[in-house]
């Protein structure tokens, strides 16, 4: 068993914003995961000829896929595992039992609930006028959760190695988890007609008719062929048949 | 448009493809971002917000999860907003929606190129990943990295391109009628994309009272303007 003094997680943190940098259909973050938890392994190699230390950090780049935000909890708790003298397979059970949870969770809390609040805010600042400084202010405030959570998942990790999971039950996290949902709901909510107007302000007459019918159709359609249609295909269908009849209707 | 602004586009936009997975996910790649970043750049916000909110929506029907492949609106809102740089109104909405979309296409068909290449690099070295040679482990990260700032920079030098070429024989032919027409066309498919990505994420749970409570809110704050 060999404990880090002070363990580089500074070093480890910087490296894990580059953690999809590697991204493949191989390995999917295995990759960027084992280069982050690396500087957290260098302790290991003293002894047996860095032999522990190699195993670990050939381990540490094994398949994984979780949210990227959250990947340092599993770093930080398997390298943590690796400095307690868990067992190889140890290990890879903690790697493997952590990659659904922490997609779930981050999917939940940062693709489908922070992200989508904080843009839907830019969204309805610029639509009431707020210009470049709503666009600054969402940068501001995404990154202040995002670098946030990022660190904490690291710290957490480390910290509680291969009992993690007693982190993720931290009640803070669970408590936005749940709201992340009605909150993403009611600020793209309010965003959806500020932008039909903000952008909609460009159109008199006929021509509102018209995008209202269009917006109407496209909503029925896209959530009918969800699967098959998608708003880029919609939007280019619907640019082509436009430009046709734009032609025609001279 | 000056060689020297083009190149910033190219830099902007290779820095915008960067962040939407690789480094550092800052959201950057966001269009609500690089749409505004862009315009100014061009010493035209106006034209930068109006496609970065119309690019925005198109995004909320994209959720990046696991190894779904999805287009790319980054680098695309900075082409959009070359396309439409100068041109007001519905004819900038929809000359950058015809650059923009294409160009998200391009985007999400070379990530899916990239990650192969990536895969078959992994692949290749295999048994030296498995002896723990850190050393190759990092330089096998650092060249995906380069590898993904090429197909950005790529990517964003099409769509460029690909804006300059509307420009120039596109936007000056449209009749009246067809430019608003195209202007509708682009704005209907975004505001559809968002709600109907939008209410794929909230189901029909609880958190569709609250959806249809922001939908209302936000109406009656348009009408009050």
């Amino acid at each position: 068993m060999t404990r880090a003094r002070r363990p580089p997680l500074g070093r480890s943190l910087l490296r894990l914003f580059t953690v999809q940098g590697s991204w493949n259909y191989e390995r999917l973050q295995g990759i960027g995961v084992g280069v982050a938890e690396e500087p957290l392994l260098r302790d290991l190699r003293a002894g047996e000829n860095g032999a522990a230390y190699r195993a670990a950090v050939a381990r540490g780049a094994h398949f994984f896929n979780a949210h990227p935000y959250l990947c340092g909890l599993a770093v930080g708790a398997a390298a943590r595992a690796e400095h307690e003298g868990a067992t190889p397979e140890q290990v890879e059970r903690l790697r493997s039992a952590l990659c659904g949870p922490l997609g779930s969770l981050g999917d939940r809390l940062v693709w489908a609930g922070w992200l989508p609040v904080t843009s839907a805010l830019a969204l309805i600042g610029v639509a009431l006028g707020l210009g470049l400084d709503a666009v600054i202010g969402f940068l501001v405030v995404y990154n202040v959760g995002h670098v946030g959570l990022r660190w904490w998942a690291l710290w957490a990790g480390w910290t509680h190695g291969v009992r993690v999971a007693v982190a993720l039950h931290q009640p803070l996290l669970q408590r936005a988890a749940a709201w992340s949902g009605p909150a993403m709901a009611l600020a793209v909510g309010m965003a959806l007609p500020l932008s039909a107007g903000y952008l909609g302000g460009a159109f008199t007459g006929w021509a509102r008719e018209v995008l209202a019918v269009a917006t109407a159709a496209g909503c029925a359609l896209l959530w009918w062929g969800r699967g098959r249609l998608t708003g880029l295909r919609y939007g280019l269908a619907l640019l082509a048949v436009a430009a046709l009849v734009g032609w025609l209707w001279r | 448009m000056s060689l020297e602004l083009q190149l910033v586009l190219l830099l902007w936009g290779t820095l915008v493809g960067l962040d939407l997975v690789s480094v550092p996910q800052m959201m950057i790649a966001r269009p609500i971002v690089a749409g505004p970043i862009a315009g100014a750049m061009l010493g035209d916000l106006g034209a930068g917000l109006q496609l970065g909110v119309l690019f925005e929506l198109f995004q909320y029907d994209v959720l990046p999860m696991g190894a779904t492949r999805y287009p790319e609106y980054g680098p695309a809102t900075v082409a959009a907003v070359s396309a439409a740089h100068g041109a007001a109104g519905a004819l900038g909405l929809g000359l950058g929606a015809l650059v923009g979309l294409v160009t998200a296409m391009l985007g999400g068909l070379s990530m899916y190129i990239v990650r192969r290449a990536t895969a078959r690099a992994v692949h290749a070295v295999t048994d030296r990943l498995e002896a723990g040679d850190a050393r190759l482990l990092v330089r096998l990260h650092v060249s995906a990295i380069a590898r993904d700032a090429l197909r950005a920079a790529a990517v964003t030098a099409a769509g460029l391109g690909f804006a300059h070429l509307v420009r120039l024989f596109l936007a000056g032919t449209l009749p009246l009628r067809g430019v608003t027409l195209l202007g509708i066309a682009a704005v209907a498919a975004a505001l559809a994309a968002a709600t109907a990505g939008t209410l794929r994420v909230v189901g029909r749970g609880a958190s569709l009272a609250w959806f249809v409570a922001g939908v209302l809110g936000g109406t009656v704050l348009v009408w009050l303007r």
